[in-house]
């Protein structure tokens, strides 16, 4: 059964009369590979328009850069948007990119990657794009250190600024940076922004 | 674009940024031509899957003997389950059978008629599908009184019960009824559910 929708409609909330489990979510996404899925924590879903090639282009960049220092650094694992997460709170949620430590995931059992990993990652990177509000996206950063991550980073590449959050601070504002380091979890990682913006 | 559903996670409810116009309803309507669709008075809308096809025909007997009463009749309309309303509260909705009288009909535009009007039916009759949950019905029922409907059949084939709503009065309940009479707007108008209930 399909259901017909305009582009220029999206993001849409789905609110199903039976919340959809785990799995029937997984298998939801799946059969709407088209469209980027997130759950709420109050089980809404939520339908969004595939990105831009612009944005595409970039979040690439910016996995890539991230999982090329995984994978020197040997102890985590990288994802990109297409990664989903169930955290704490009961949402289902595709950051940007995100790292998670091989030794977290292995004590949650997800060490062998089948499904959304019911896990919040240690690091994730939020790219703005330009339909994305200012102040959505603040409160989903702030949902991510809600849900336990220790370092998270929004990037906005229209006005060549990040943002910097970690638990019990206020986010820390960087403006046209050259580059930014990775902290905790991720310290060792360097995102020099010239290869993100030009 | 198209969302893949299962029928089983049907109805769905979708939320958009923006609430869709009244335009935008109907292309959305005709683009997913077999599911019934209405607006809530929240702006939300709630996608149904099409009727199986004994409650279809059922529906289809009950719209016959309304249709045949009220032509002998001559004071109203009868409407199908596809006719959309705008009620008072801001909502779209489709009753499965309704009547209007001619004089409330004809005191619309012919531009409201061409459009969702802006009436409530006086007199309307629900039938309820295997999917439909009874507290939601009721609910549904109740709506249509307080929209301004004077008359209001809920008929459950599967218990063989017809529940009648008038406003200001608690709904009354018949068991296995033979027939039920129509009162106020649509006295003289007798439902004989004996062949309904076979």
């Amino acid at each position: 059964m399909n259901l017909a929708l305009s582009q220029s409609a999206l993001p849409v909330r789905l609110r199903f009369a039976r919340p959809m489990s785990d799995a029937e979510l997984l298998q939801f996404c799946e059969r709407n590979e088209a469209v980027q899925v997130e759950r709420d924590a109050n089980g809404e879903i939520i339908v969004m328009s595939p990105a831009g090639i612009g944005s595409s282009k970039m979040n690439l960049r910016i996995a890539r850069l991230l999982d090329e220092w995984a994978e020197s650094d040997g102890r985590g694992v990288t994802t990109g948007p297409d990664g989903g997460y169930i955290l704490p709170d009961g949402s289902m949620r595709s950051p940007d990119a995100a790292w998670t430590s091989l030794r977290r995931l292995k004590e949650t059992g997800m060490e062998d990657e089948t499904g959304f990993a019911s896990i919040c990652p240690d690091f994730i990177i939020e790219l703005r794009s330009n339909s994305d509000r200012l102040a959505a996206l603040e409160a989903k950063m702030e949902m991510w250190i809600a849900n336990g991550a220790e370092l998270a980073w929004l990037i906005d590449p229209e006005r060549k600024a990040v943002a910097i959050y970690r638990p019990g601070e206020s986010p820390e504002l960087l403006s046209e940076p050259t580059s930014v380091q990775g902290t905790g979890p991720v310290a060792g990682f360097e995102l020099v922004t010239s290869r993100i913006w030009q | 674009m198209n969302l893949a559903f299962t029928e089983s996670q049907l109805p769905v409810r979708l939320r958009f940024e923006q609430p869709l116009s009244d335009d935008a309803l109907a292309r959305f309507s005709s683009d997913n031509d077999p599911l019934r669709i209405e607006r809530d008075a929240n702006g939300e809308l709630i996608v149904m899957t099409p009727l199986h096809s004994d409650s279809g025909a059922l529906e289809g007997e009950i719209l016959l003997e309304l249709g045949r009463w009220a032509r002998t009749d001559g004071r109203g309309k009868v409407f199908s389950s596809n006719a959309g309303f705008t009620l008072p509260d801001g909502s779209v909705r489709a009753p499965d059978a309704s009547w209007i009288s001619l004089r409330r009909w004809n005191a619309l535009t012919r531009a409201q008629q061409q459009s969702y009007a802006p009436i409530c039916p006086e007199f309307l009759i629900e039938v309820r599908s295997n999917s439909d949950r009874l507290i939601n019905l009721e609910a549904k029922m109740e709506m249509w009184i307080a929209n301004g409907a004077e008359l209001a059949w809920l008929i459950d084939p599967e218990r063989k019960a017809v529940a009648i709503y008038r406003p200001g009065e608690s709904p009354e309940l018949l068991n296995e009824p033979t027939s039920v009479q129509g009162t106020g707007p649509v006295a003289g108008f007798e439902l004989v559910l004996s062949r309904i209930w076979q």
